[in-house]
C-alpha cells in the first residue's frame, strides 16, 4: 500500500511530482488511522504555501488532523470533489483522494522527502516506538 | 412589625424582573420602571427570539438528512420566514405575559416609562402619563446594554442592521455580511446559512469565538465552513460603500465583499447615561459600567446595580443571579454572586456549552504559580461519535472536553460542542459548584443510552480510562 513512485513526508502526506507541479494527498496509513473521513478543509486557490506549513484539516468520526504541505509553492488546483465526497480519501488515498496541486517554487525540496522504502521503514520504526 | 420596605427597580429585563419577584417574595413592596417591554432584550430581542428561529433551522437541517434515516419527505426544504417570525412573536408574547402574570400575583407595580434618579431615594419617571416621582427605600438599576452604535457602521435598519433587525426580517436576504465572529455573529451565521443566505463573517481575531477554548472555536470555524459560511479571520473592515441594493465592505487587508445586508455584531454599549447617576454620585468605570461591590451595591448606599450595566459578565442568567443577590441584601440577608461557575450556551449549529476555564486559561493559571502546565493540567476528551445515543439519533458531530487540576482532581472547566451541549454542561457546573473531583464525576453512574455518557467518558479520559475510546496516536 505504499506506491513506489511517490515521495512521503513524516506527517503522512504524499507527493507526486510531474515537471514543476506536485500533487499532494495523505497516505493509506494516515487514512486508516483517521478512520471514516467526514470533512476536508483545503486551502484557497492561489494561496502561497511553505513546506511544513499547515494547509488544511481532515476531520474523521474519530479525530481531527492537520494537513501539512511537504513542499513550497502556489496552490494551482484543489480537489473540489472532496467537498461532497470526503470518503474518497479512505477508499482511494493515492488516486481520486488527491487533495491539492502545488506549482513548485523549487524542485529541490522533493529530494528531501522520503522514498517509498524510507517511508516503509519509518512506519515500521513508529510502530516499535 | 417594621414598615414594609419599598424597592424601585429601573428595568424589567432578566435582571430587573427576577429581582422584583425575589424582593416581593421577601416581603418588599416593589415598583418596576420599564420603557419598553417586560423581559428586556433577552426575551424580546435576544435569547428567546433567536432560539425560536434557530430551532426551525435545526429541524430543517434534520429533514434535509431525513432520507438517510429512512424518513421520506417529498420535495426540498423551504422556509417561510414571515411565518417563522410570526410564531417567534407568539412565543415572546406568551413569555412576556407570563412575567405580567407573575408581577400581578406578587403585587408588583409596573410603571411604563423612562426612569432617572432625582436623588438617592427618588426616581422620576417620564412616560405617556407625564412625570411622576417614586420614593423608595432602595433603588436597583438594571438598565442593561444597547445595540452597537459605532460611527464606522451607521445603523439604518435596512442595509446596516443590528441583531434586533435581523430577528424581524420577513424576506430571507440573498447575502449577509456579519462583522464580528463572536457569540452573536456565529449564532446568526448558523441561522441565516440554514435559511439559504450566503453568509460571510469578518472577524478581527485569528479565530471565531475568540474567548472560547481553542479546540471549541476551531471546531466552530470548521462547522461554519461546512454550512457554507465564508469565515475571514484576522480581517478588519476599512470602509463601507453603499448603493441602493448592495453594501460593499472594503477590507484593510485588501479586497472587498458585497452583500445585501450587513449585521454589526461588535461593541455593545452600557445604558448608564441619562439616568441621573452623576447627579446622585454613583461612580462608573471607563466603559460607563456602574461600579459595584460583591453585594451589588454601588458607591451610593441604598443604590444597587445589576446585569449588563455593571459590565461584569453580560449574560441574562448572571443578571438574574445578581438581581436576587441585590434584593436579598436590601432585605437584610447576606448574599454574593459566585463568578467562578457560570455555565453558558452558544446557540450555533451544533450548539456549545461551557463552564469554567478554557484549557489555555487553565495552563496560564498553572504557569502563573510556577507550575509546568503540561503536568499541572490534565485534559480528557470524548467524541459524540463514540456515544451510542448520538449514533442512534444521528447527532454524531462534536465532542466533550474536561479540564482538571492534576494535583487535586478538581474540575477547572468543561466545554462541549454538539447536540444539547448547553443543557449537558450543567452536570459539570453542578460538580464544580459543590467541588466534586473529576473522578467523582467519572464514577457517578450515567444512564444508558444518553448523551450525558459522553461527559462521563471525557471525565474518565482525563485518567486515560475512557471505555469506548482508544487514545489517538496520530
Amino acid at each position: 500500500m505504499i506506491p513506489k513512485d511517490l515521495r512521503y513526508h513524516q506527517e503522512h502526506e504524499w507527493v507526486r511530482v510531474s515537471g514543476t507541479q506536485a500533487t499532494v494527498g495523505i497516505s493509506h496509513f494516515a487514512q486508516d488511522a483517521l478512520g471514516d473521513i467526514v470533512f476536508i478543509d483545503l486551502p484557497k486557490f492561489g494561496a502561497v504555501v511553505k513546506a511544513g506549513q499547515q494547509i488544511g484539516e481532515v476531520e474523521s468520526t474519530k479525530t481531527t488532523s492537520t494537513i501539512y504541505t511537504p513542499v513550497s509553492g502556489t496552490i494551482s488546483k484543489i480537489n473540489s470533489d472532496l467537498k461532497d465526497h470526503p470518503e474518497v480519501v479512505n477508499s482511494d488515498p493515492y488516486g481520486k483522494g488527491w487533495m491539492v496541486v502545488i506549482d513548485l517554487s523549487s524542485t529541490n525540496e522533493v529530494e528531501k522527502l522520503m522514498t517509498a522504502a524510507e517511508y516503509e521503514a519509518f512506519l515500521a520504526s513508529q510502530k516499535k516506538g | 412589625m417594621p414598615a414594609q420596605k419599598h424597592i424601585a427597580i429601573l428595568g424589567a429585563g432578566p435582571g430587573g424582573y427576577v429581582a422584583a419577584i425575589r424582593a416581593a417574595q421577601l416581603g418588599a413592596s416593589v415598583t418596576v420602571i420599564e420603557s419598553h417591554a417586560l423581559g428586556g432584550v433577552c426575551l424580546n430581542w435576544g435569547c428567546i427570539p433567536s432560539k425560536a428561529l434557530l430551532s426551525v433551522v435545526e429541524l430543517g437541517d434534520k429533514v434535509k438528512k431525513s432520507e438517510d434515516l429512512g424518513l421520506l419527505v417529498p420535495g426540498p426544504v423551504t422556509y417561510d420566514l414571515a411565518r417563522m417570525i410570526a410564531r417567534k412573536n407568539k412565543v415572546v408574547a406568551t413569555l412576556v405575559k407570563g412575567i405580567a402574570t407573575l408581577f400581578k400575583a406578587w403585587n408588583i407595580e409596573h410603571v411604563q416609562g423612562t426612569g432617572s434618579l432625582r436623588d438617592r431615594r427618588t426616581v422620576t419617571v417620564s412616560g405617556d402619563g407625564g412625570m411622576r416621582d417614586i420614593q423608595a427605600d432602595a433603588i436597583v438599576i438594571a438598565t442593561g446594554s444597547s445595540w452597537p452604535n459605532l460611527s464606522q457602521f451607521p445603523i439604518d435598519g435596512t442595509q446596516v442592521l443590528t441583531s434586533q433587525h435581523l430577528l424581524d426580517l420577513d424576506i430571507i436576504p440573498a447575502s449577509l455580511l456579519i462583522v464580528g465572529g463572536g457569540v452573536e455573529g456565529c449564532e446568526f451565521a448558523a441561522l441565516y446559512s440554514g435559511l439559504g443566505t450566503v453568509v460571510t463573517i469578518i472577524e478581527l481575531m485569528p479565530r471565531v469565538l475568540p474567548l472560547e477554548d481553542e479546540e471549541i472555536s476551531s471546531t466552530m470555524g470548521r462547522e461554519l465552513k461546512k454550512r457554507g459560511v465564508t469565515v475571514l479571520t484576522g480581517t478588519t473592515v476599512d470602509r463601507l460603500e453603499r448603493s441602493s441594493s448592495t453594501i460593499t465592505v472594503h477590507l484593510k487587508e485588501g479586497g472587498e465583499i458585497a452583500a445585501e445586508k450587513l449585521l454589526v455584531s461588535v461593541g455593545r454599549g452600557l445604558n448608564s447615561h441619562g439616568i441621573g447617576l452623576e447627579r446622585v454620585g454613583v461612580r462608573m468605570g471607563q466603559r460607563g459600567e456602574i461600579l459595584v461591590n460583591e453585594r451589588m451595591e454601588t458607591t451610593v448606599p441604598g443604590v444597587y446595580a445589576i446585569g449588563d450595566v455593571v459590565g461584569k459578565v453580560m449574560l441574562a442568567h448572571v443578571a438574574s443571579a445578581q438581581g436576587k443577590v441585590a434584593v436579598e441584601n436590601i432585605m437584610g440577608l447576606e448574599a454574593s454572586v459566585r463568578y467562578d461557575v457560570i455555565p453558558a450556551g452558544i446557540f450555533t449549529l451544533p450548539e456549545i456549552g461551557r463552564v469554567g476555564l478554557t484549557e489555555q486559561q487553565a495552563r496560564k493559571r498553572g504557569e502563573a504559580v510556577g507550575q509546568n502546565p503540561d503536568v499541572a493540567v490534565k485534559v480528557g476528551r470524548f467524541r459524540y461519535a463514540g456515544v451510542g445515543k448520538a449514533q442512534a439519533t444521528g447527532d454524531t458531530t462534536g465532542f466533550f472536553k474536561v479540564i482538571a487540576e492534576s494535583s487535586s482532581g478538581k474540575i477547572l472547566g468543561v466545554h462541549i460542542v454538539g447536540a444539547h451541549a448547553a443543557d449537558l454542561v450543567h452536570e459539570a457546573a453542578m460538580a464544580m459548584q459543590i467541588g466534586a473531583t473529576v473522578t467523582e464525576m467519572a464514577e457517578m453512574i450515567h444512564a444508558h443510552p444518553t448523551l450525558a455518557e459522553g461527559l462521563m467518558e471525557a471525565a474518565e479520559d482525563v485518567e486515560e480510562k475512557a471505555i469506548h475510546q482508544v487514545r489517538n496516536r496520530i
